[in-house]
C-alpha cells in the first residue's frame, strides 16, 4: 500500500499578532510566558501514512496535536517543509461549524454539505442516507434552535461522513450523542476503513485509539518523541506522563 | 539544529479539478445567500414580503421629508435622492456585513478548508438581492412623480449593477482582511462611511457643491458611480465616461485584492 499522507520536515510557529490599531502603531505587546510558549509549535515533524491505515496521535495538551491536524486539513500552512495528501481530506474537528440555529435541519444539511465541500448534487443524492443516519427524520425540517446538542453533533457527524473523502481527521469528538449512535459511528469508522479510508485520530482516549488503531505516534513539545505500532506508541505516552507527573 | 530547517514549504492537497470548483464556489455563494435571505425573514409576518415594504417605507419617510416639510426647492427631490440613495444603501450595509465576514465566521475559516473568498463575495450579493427588490419601488416612483419608465433599463440595469459589484467586491475583500489583522477597520469603516456618504453627491446635486471641491468630484469613483446610476435612472442613458473610468478603477482594485487575498488568506486560519 503506498502512502497517502506524506509529512516531510513540517515546521510551524505562531507569529505575535497585534490586536489592534495601537498595538500595530505602538508595537510591543506582552508576551506572557508558559509551558506553552515556546518558538516553534511543531518542529521537525515527518510522518507518513497509508492508504487505509489508521495512525493515533498521542500527546500532552498544547504540544501540537491540533496543529498538525489543522495543517493537514489546510486551513493553516506550515512555515516549513512539505506536506503532500493525495486524496479528499474532511475532518470531524467541530461539529456543526456552519450550522445556523434558525435554518430547518434540511436546510443546515445543504447549507453544511456545501461548506464541507460537497456539490449540489453530491448533497442531494447523499441526503436521504444523511437524515437516516442521523436519525433525526421527524425533526428535520424544524429549525435546529429547537434541537438537542446531542442532536446538533448528530447531524453534524451524519453530514461529514457523507463528504466522499480518502481522509479523516478526527479530534476527540468519537464521544458523539447516546451510547447506541457512538455505536454507530464506531460501526461507521470501522466501514470506512473496509473501503480503505484512513483515519488520523487524536484522543485521551487511549483505549479508543488501541482498537481503533494500528499505527502511531507520540508527540512532545511539538516534536515526534515516538512513531509505530500503536501499543509501543501508548507505553511510551504513558511512560512520559508519568515522568512529568 | 536549525540549519536543518528546509527553507521552502508547500502544502499540495489533491483538489478537484478547476472547473468543479469554480462550480462548488457558486454554489455556495448560492447557499450562503440563500441562507441570509431566509434567516433575515424568517419568523415575521410579511416575510420577503419586507424586502419591498422596506425600500417602499424609505421611499415614502423621504418624499414626505423633503417634499412636504423641508420642500426643497429642486423638482423632483425624491426621486433623484433615491436614485442615489438606493445604491448607497446596497455599498453600505455589503461594506459593513463584508468587513466582519472572517471574524464573525472564525469556526468555518479555521475549521473547515473552504474557499475563502466565497465568504464576503456572499455578503455583496445579499445586498444586491434586496438593492434588486428597490428596483420595482424606485420605479414606481419615478412614474408616480412624473418621470418616464425606460425599456433600455433590462440591459442597463443589470451592466451596472455588474459595474458596482466588481467596484465593490474587491474593497470588500481586502477590508474584510485587514479587519483579521487589525480589529479597528470595522469601526473606521462606520465612520469612514458616513464621511463618504456627504463626499458623494446623493443628498445635494454636485453643482451645489463650492466650485473648488469640483476637482474632486470629477476624480471620486464614488462620484461617478452614483452619476452613472442617476443616468441611467433619471434618463436612461448611459454616461460613457464615468462608466469607462468606474470600470478602471475596478479592475485597478480588483488586482490590489488579488495580490492582497493571495498573501493574506492563507495565514487567516492562524490569526483568527
Amino acid at each position: 500500500m503506498s502512502a497517502i499522507i506524506h509529512c516531510s520536515g513540517v515546521w510551524k510557529r505562531y507569529g505575535k499578532s497585534a490586536r489592534g490599531i495601537k498595538e500595530l502603531l505602538i508595537g510591543s505587546r506582552k508576551i506572557v510566558e508558559s509551558r506553552y510558549s515556546r518558538e516553534w509549535a511543531l518542529q521537525d515533524v515527518n510522518f507518513e501514512v497509508k492508504r487505509g491505515e489508521s495512525f493515533g496521535v498521542v500527546g500532552h495538551n498544547g504540544t501540537g496535536k491540533s496543529t498538525l491536524l489543522s495543517l493537514l486539513l489546510g486551513t493553516m500552512q506550515p512555515d516549513r517543509g512539505n506536506i503532500r495528501i493525495d486524496g479528499r481530506v474532511a475532518s470531524l474537528l467541530e461539529l456543526g461549524a456552519g450550522f445556523h440555529p434558525e435554518l430547518s435541519g434540511r436546510e443546515n444539511i445543504f447549507l453544511y454539505g456545501s461548506i464541507l465541500g460537497m456539490t449540489l448534487a453530491e448533497i442531494r443524492k447523499h441526503f436521504d442516507s444523511i437524515v437516516a443516519f442521523s436519525e433525526l427524520e421527524s425533526a428535520i425540517e424544524s429549525p435546529i434552535r429547537t434541537y438537542s446538542s446531542g442532536m446538533i453533533a448528530r447531524l453534524g457527524f451524519s453530514t461529514i461522513i457523507h463528504t466522499p473523502v480518502d481522509v479523516l481527521l478526527i479530534d476527540e469528538v468519537l464521544a458523539v450523542g447516546d451510547s447506541h449512535f457512538k455505536t454507530k459511528c464506531q460501526d461507521f469508522l470501522h466501514d470506512f476503513k473496509e473501503r480503505q479510508g484512513t483515519l488520523v485520530i487524536v484522543s485521551h482516549e487511549l483505549q479508543t485509539l488501541e482498537d481503533m488503531c494500528t499505527t502511531g505516534m507520540c508527540m512532545n513539545l511539538g516534536q515526534i518523541v515516538k512513531i509505530g505500532d500503536i501499543a509501543g506508541v501508548i507505553k511510551h505516552y504513558g511512560a512520559l506522563m508519568n515522568s512529568c507527573g | 539544529m536549525f540549519d536543518r530547517i528546509p527553507k521552502k514549504s508547500w502544502i499540495n492537497i489533491d483538489r478537484q479539478p478547476i472547473s468543479v470548483r469554480i462550480r462548488h464556489s457558486f454554489e455556495l455563494l448560492y447557499l450562503l445567500v440563500q441562507k441570509e435571505l431566509r434567516v433575515r425573514y424568517k419568523n415575521s409576518v410579511l416575510g420577503y414580503l419586507w424586502a419591498l415594504a422596506n425600500p417602499f417605507a424609505f421611499a415614502v419617510v423621504y418624499y414626505f421629508a423633503f417634499k412636504v416639510i423641508m420642500r426643497v426647492e429642486m423638482p423632483n427631490y425624491s426621486t433623484f435622492l433615491l436614485t442615489g440613495m438606493f445604491p448607497w444603501i446596497w455599498l453600505t450595509n455589503g461594506l459593513v456585513q463584508a468587513t466582519g465576514s472572517y471574524r464573525n465566521n472564525a469556526s468555518l475559516v479555521k475549521k473547515v478548508n473552504l474557499e475563502r473568498y466565497v465568504l464576503p463575495l456572499s455578503n455583496i450579493v445579499h445586498e444586491m438581492v434586496h438593492f434588486c427588490f428597490t428596483l420595482p419601488v424606485l420605479g414606481f416612483f419615478i412614474y408616480f412623480t412624473g418621470g418616464e419608465l425606460h425599456f433600455s433599463w433590462l440591459w442597463q440595469l443589470p451592466l451596472v449593477m455588474l459595474l458596482q459589484l466588481v467596484m465593490v467586491y474587491p474593497v470588500a475583500l481586502m477590508l474584510a482582511l485587514a479587519n483579521v489583522y487589525v480589529h479597528d477597520v470595522e469601526y473606521l469603516l462606520g465612520i469612514g462611511l458616513s464621511l463618504l456618504f456627504f463626499l458623494t453627491p446623493i443628498v445635494y446635486p454636485v453643482t451645489q457643491a463650492p466650485s473648488i471641491y469640483r476637482y474632486y468630484f470629477e476624480w471620486s469613483p464614488l462620484a461617478e458611480l452614483i452619476s452613472v446610476w442617476r443616468g441611467v435612472l433619471l434618463e436612461g442613458q448611459i454616461t460613457p465616461s464615468p462608466l469607462a473610468y468606474c470600470a478602471c478603477v475596478a479592475a485597478t482594485a480588483s488586482l490590489a485584492a488579488y495580490l492582497v487575498y493571495r498573501s493574506a488568506s492563507p495565514k487567516l486560519g492562524e490569526l483568527l
